[in-house]
């Protein structure tokens, strides 16, 4: 059973690679740090009488499934708020559209995290861009062996795919990675 | 992290490595305001854990230990990993009241038979007096059958 010290350590070590990780997933800020909690208070509750060593692949499991759960939450509101979009643009199409306001909001965050960060460092800015636009299971694939240091067998094991999978994925990452930073003349 | 993560020194993988290593630079550059959502988040867990332990620990539970069982709190000492016989063992103090009692029931049956055929043979081997065959009352006691007797008595 993991100690409330080991577990404190391993929550340090993982955190911010892990709100990173969510953010590139979802591209929201505040939905990044819920997850991460989620995530940790899941572990927490759930795996805290398992070993330390245990710890590293649950906690990527755990934060890949709520991941997921977000996703699917949000799929459904935007299925609720479209319909009732619908419905709402029959009284008047001069009426601001919500999902309109939401999306430009997290457009105009995204965009004051992008200039704070351009400002500490261009490259690592471009280099997130790029990242974030890899198709989900690549970047899934290319940050838990790369950034996680997971084994392709736990790799495999976290995305519940075959080991051919992840080695697919994971080169797949890294050209498209290669020949966009190239393209913009960025050498990491 | 795991330690079992060999690196193959290709192309792909010295590429992979410098962008994490970019990535992992960009860590310390986190918003305070980020870093200190995920301290506070971290220490919620903290909190779970420590909940989730105690009541763990404060829940209701049979413990077995050296072939006894007692209700306590809190997860049996080697419940996981007690061999079977040693939970069998548990319930031997039972099993040895269940032969007492029987013991001590086919005891009482058999006393109470002995005492049964003492009687009889008492009133059986007794000289009966010449008087008695003159009795009515003997004589009626003779015709009527034994187990209702008994039962009368």
């Amino acid at each position: 059973m993991a100690t409330e010290k080991e577990l404190s350590d391993f929550l340090k070590s993982v955190e911010k690679r892990a709100f990173k990780r969510s953010i590139y997933h979802v591209r929201d800020e505040e939905a990044a740090l819920d997850i991460v909690q989620d995530s940790m208070m899941k572990l927490a509750e759930h795996y805290a009488e398992k070993p330390a060593s245990e710890l590293p692949m649950l906690f990527q499991r755990i934060l890949s499934n709520t991941t997921l759960d977000w996703f699917r939450r949000q799929k459904t509101k935007n299925a609720l708020f479209t319909n009732f979009n619908e419905f709402e643009t029959e009284s008047g199409p001069d009426e601001m559209d919500f999902l309109d306001i939401k999306s430009s909001e997290n457009e105009s965050l995204m965009g004051e995290s992008a200039e704070q960060n351009f400002s500490h460092s261009q490259n690592v800015q471009e280099i997130e861009e790029e990242i974030k636009k890899l198709p989900a299971r690549q970047r899934e694939a290319f940050l838990l062996r790369y950034w996680e240091e997971l084994d392709v067998s736990e790799t495999a094991s976290a995305m519940g795919c075959s080991e051919g999978s992840v080695k697919t994925h994971c080169s797949r990452a890294i050209q498209a990675l290669y020949s966009a930073l190239t393209a913009k003349g960025i050498k990491p | 992290m795991t330690t079992g993560f060999k690196p193959t020194f290709s192309t792909h993988d010295i590429f992979a490595r410098r962008v994490v290593q970019k990535l992992d630079n960009s860590l310390d550059e986190l918003p305070h305001h980020v870093s200190e959502r995920l301290r506070v988040a971290r220490v919620r867990a903290l909190g779970m854990q420590k909940r989730t332990t105690e009541q763990a620990i404060f829940a209701p539970s049979i413990q077995i230990q050296n072939g006894v069982a007692t209700l306590g709190h809190g997860p049996a000492p080697d419940s996981g990993n007690s061999p079977l016989w040693e939970k069998l063992m548990s319930f031997l103090p039972l099993i040895v009241l269940l032969l007492g009692l029987m013991i001590i029931h086919e005891f009482q049956n058999d006393l109470r038979v002995r005492e049964l055929a003492d009687v009889d043979q008492a009133l059986l081997l007794d000289d009966l007096p010449p008087d008695a065959y003159t009795d009515p009352g003997f004589l009626k006691f003779l015709s009527v059958p034994r187990e209702s007797v008994e039962s009368t008595q």
